[in-house]
């Protein structure tokens, strides 16, 4: 039996709400007189505060429920309704969306809170919270939809976010260049994602075009459609989830300020694509040859990403592709019908990363914005709460139990091995040691060692206290949030049972098998970062294979060949002989030929009055002929 | 029979003054020819019993208005260098008759769907000034007062108009 | 016969076209409308005969009050209009060419 609540419908609506008068605030105030930036962050931190609360109650309703019937719904209003398509603007609250909205909430508000400090004296204060607040409000709109389409919007609503807060410092050509990237790239995705709903549509969506209808009504699909809407929805998934091969955008994103890359790039919109998957999971449990492809792609993107990540020198860039990377594995594990554990490793991962990257923004705000890690080192004597919490996160994350990473990461790492994808599991093992590699790579360079530039290591000192406060939050939520799903007692996959399709294998040796696993290619890979960057390292030279790594493989300049100039060639072909002569002349041709008529008619107006009489007896005789006709 | 032969004179002698009128060049000729023309249709009005139309257009048409117009052709003082020279005016004639005689075809198709009566004097009073001013004064007392206004506003506007002095050369 | 009237009528109202057209001495097209204007008078008076019936009588003299007060306004233009340009040619006054 659902329940019908009004304040699912309110979530999205504080920080949109805020968002809108954060706006208007800033453009009628920002050129006349400026307004306090406790204001500004006041208003922006009451919206995810509010949502946040409103995302508890959620959670203790759903408790409430017995678990077959585990959902909350609220109908705001009928948006559309075409033919056989009805689309309302509805919410749909069931164990999924609750955990999605638990962690959007609480990192959004954390992030919200450490922005205060870091934007601190930027001129354009008031906009960035309003970009921010409008974020949230359209994450919370994809995560809480009751259906394809209102998903839909938030997905487009987080793009245009994304590209806003990308290009948000816009004196710079560049920054507005990378959002144009990461938008134009995330549209190819969109365009995938466009046509798998239209497909769904086509084939089951008569019935009703909300997820429980085509849960029910999943059966009536022939496999070769539900392959095709699978996979078409995957590469929407490509896009938003920086996945191969539309994961380009990704790390310039890393352009903009350093909050947005742990809210967006790092915790949230990314993880979009994953949450689908899970969404659709009655979908590619119809065919396991879709999740079979996903489970390949993402691997496959992990080991790219982890390959690239190793060699990059830019501390931003670094945690940038870890994040592709570890996405890989959430699709990985997505793939192999774990669904569960991929999304317990979105929940373990938006945790770490985010401390990461909050903790990387610590770094750059205490060396005035320098993001290059070999200008960097021995920061761990003067930034302490800094180096501690990144230890953490990068714990977690490198997979060291008992952090929260190395329950996540093994659950998926045990679910490939049990259902079978022996190749998909060793080269999850592989990656597990790269990922350890550059994790403490970067560690190792910028907080230990020696300060390789003396004068911004003088002026460095620890972040203001509105700024560690989240730190230190997020990195007790890196070490504790892996025991919610220890192996065994699987609490979160218990929770998430009733929105999921999915099986569970229970098989000790393979258990702990993958548990010995993760550990050794761990320790196998901070041994490594140990020995080459522990004591004194220096900036290397890179040739051959690791100068090929370090330009991230030529990708970018091989797109830019095969696919952007082309397209621009063809743009400009068009502009400078089709549309001057065939769009163009027609409308001038229409100005000419009234023109040429108004001349041409000229010639009757002689101005003689005697000739206008002339004309009246020409009419009049006319007439009468014709009259005389008919009275025949 | 005298009848006939009257109807008969009165036409031709109307036709060849409004040709006359067409085809003279000075205007004092044509409108010789126009006051034949005139005197012509009062005959014609008495052929149809119109007495008192008869006696009004003598007077007023062929005696008021005419001399008025031949009076300011006078006073004018046209000389034959002041007239426009006319060349084209065969040209413009023949072309003129082509043009309309569909119209006079036209009207004459017309004319023949009517029935074709015996023109004989009425008797009685038919057009004569008592019932002329009785169905004046009667059904057609509205046009008569705004036609009455009519003259009065040109005999104003004639005034205003001659009167006007400052318009040079 | 009537409408021997009547084709009489037309012929001098279709004469009075061609003189309107034709001409270009003011005079000569003044005096064709009146031709015209004389024209239909005799339909009025025929029409009249034939439904035995006064009101074409009275229409006639209407029209004959007509002309003769477009008589006089006509020449007190024609007056003026010599004065401003000494001609009588109608095709001199060409200011409303387009």
């Amino acid at each position: 039996m659902e329940q019908s609540t009004t304040y699912l419908g309110l979530i999205p609506v504080f920080p949109l709400l805020g968002a809108v008068v954060i706006g208007l605030l800033h453009v009628f105030t920002s050129t006349r007189w400026k307004l306090s930036e406790k204001l500004y962050g006041l208003i922006a931190c009451v919206g995810p505060v509010l949502s946040f609360v409103l995302a508890l109650k959620v959670f203790f309703a759903l408790k409430a429920l017995p678990p077959g019937s585990r959902f909350l719904t609220h109908n705001a209003f009928t948006w559309f309704s075409v033919g056989d398509l009805h689309v309302n603007m509805g919410f749909l609250a069931d164990p999924l969306s609750c955990l999605m909205l638990f962690f959007v909430t609480l990192i959004g508000t954390l992030i919200h809170i450490y922005s205060i400090g870091y934007m601190g004296g930027d001129k354009n204060y008031g906009k960035f919270f309003a970009y921010m607040n409008l974020f949230l409000g359209s994450m919370l709109i994809l995560v809480l939809g009751d259906g394809p389409v209102v998903m839909f919007v938030g997905w487009e609503g987080v793009g245009l976010c994304s590209y806003l807060l990308i290009g948000y410092y816009n004196e710079d050509r560049s920054n507005g260049l990378a959002g144009n990237k990461a938008f134009i790239v995330n549209r190819i995705g969109d365009l995938g994602f466009i046509l798998g709903m239209a497909f769904l549509f086509w084939a089951v969506g008569a019935q009703g075009f909300d997820y429980l209808s085509l849960k029910a009504n999943v059966h009536m699909m022939t496999p070769a459609i539900a392959l095709t809407v699978c996979l078409l929805l995957f590469v929407g998934a490509t896009g938003k989830s920086a996945q191969i091969p539309l994961y380009v955008w990704l790390p310039d994103a890393m352009a903009g300020p350093t909050p947005v890359s742990a809210l967006i790039h790092a915790a949230t919109m990314v993880t979009a694509g994953v949450y689908m998957v899970a969404r659709f999971s009655f979908l590619y449990a119809q065919v396991e040859l879709a999740g079979t492809i996903v489970a390949w792609v993402g691997i496959l993107t992990a080991l790219l990403a982890a390959v690239f990540a190793m060699y990059q020198d830019d501390i931003k860039k670094i945690l940038a592709y870890s994040t592709v990377s570890q996405l890989g594995y959430m699709f990985a594990g997505v793939g192999v019908a774990a669904y569960s554990a991929g999304i317990f490793h979105v929940f373990t991962h938006a945790f770490f990363k985010a401390l990461l990257f909050l903790g990387a923004g610590s770094v750059i705000y205490a060396l005035h914005h320098q993001q290059n890690i070999w200008k960097m080192g021995g920061l761990k004597t003067k930034m302490r709460t800094t180096y501690i919490t990144m230890v953490i996160g990068a714990l977690a994350l490198a997979g060291c139990p008992p952090f929260s990473g190395f329950f996540s990461k093994d659950e998926i790492l045990y679910n490939a091995l049990a259902s079978g994808h022996w190749g998909i599991w060793s080269i999850g093992v592989l990656v597990a040691g790269m990922t350890a590699y550059y994790t403490f790579r970067m560690i190792f360079v910028v907080f230990h060692g020696e300060p390789r530039d003396q004068h911004a290591f003088e002026h460095a000192q620890e972040s203001p206290a509105v700024m560690t406060i989240p730190l230190i939050i997020l990195a007790i939520g890196a070490a504790l949030v892996g025991f919610l799903n220890f192996p065994g007692v699987l609490t979160i996959s218990h929770w998430l049972e009733p929105s999921l399709t999915e099986v569970h294998h229970s098989s000790t040796f393979l258990q702990i098998l993958a548990i010995v696993a993760s550990i050794v290619a761990f320790a196998v890979g901070v041994k490594i970062a140990y020995d080459k960057f522990g004591q004194a390292a220096q900036e290397p030279e890179f040739k051959g294979f690791a100068d090929f790594a370090y330009n991230k493989f030529y990708v970018d300049e091989l797109y830019n060949t095969v696919f952007v100039q082309p397209y621009k060639a063809i743009g400009t072909a068009i502009w400078k002989t089709i549309e001057p002569n065939v769009t163009d002349s027609p409308v001038r041709g229409a100005a000419k030929l009234y023109m040429v008529l108004g001349a041409a008619f000229k010639v009757l107006q002689v101005g003689y009055v005697r000739v206008y009489a002339i004309y009246m007896v020409v009419g009049l005789s006319l007439m009468s002929f014709f009259l005389s006709q008919s009275l025949n | 029979m005298l009848v006939n032969l009257l109807f008969y004179t009165f036409a031709v002698l109307a036709v060849l003054g409004a040709v006359g009128l067409i085809f003279f060049r000075h205007p004092m000729n044509g409108a010789m020819c126009f006051v034949g023309t005139l005197i012509c249709l009062a005959g014609l009005y008495a052929l149809l019993s119109a007495k008192l139309i008869f006696a009004l257009q003598l007077i007023v048409y062929a005696g008021a208005i005419m001399s008025l117009i031949v009076f300011i052709i006078m006073f004018l003082n046209i000389q034959p260098e002041d007239l426009p020279k006319e060349e084209t005016k065969l040209f413009y004639i023949i072309g003129g008759v082509v043009l309309v005689s569909p119209v006079a075809l036209f009207l004459g198709k017309i004319i023949n769907t009517l029935p074709n009566l015996r023109v004989d004097f009425v008797g009685g009073d038919f057009g004569g000034v008592k019932p002329v001013g009785l169905i004046l004064f009667k059904d057609w007392l509205v046009p008569f007062e705004i036609v009455s206004i009519l003259l009065l506003i040109s005999l104003v506007g004639a005034v205003v108009l001659a009167g006007k002095k400052g318009m040079s050369k | 016969m009537i409408h021997n009237y009547l084709f009489l009528s037309i012929i001098l109202f279709c004469l009075g076209i061609v003189g309107v057209v034709s001409r270009r001495n003011f005079f000569a097209v003044f005096m064709s409308i009146e031709l015209m204007l004389n024209a239909g008078n005799l339909a009025f008076i025929a029409f009249s005969r034939i439904h035995v019936s006064m009101d074409g009588h009275v229409l006639a003299m209407m029209v004959m009050a007509v002309a003769a007060a477009e008589a006089a306004l006509a020449l007190a233009v024609v007056i003026l209009l010599h004065k401003h340009k000494g001609k009588l040619d109608t095709n001199v006054f060409s200011l409303l060419k387009g």
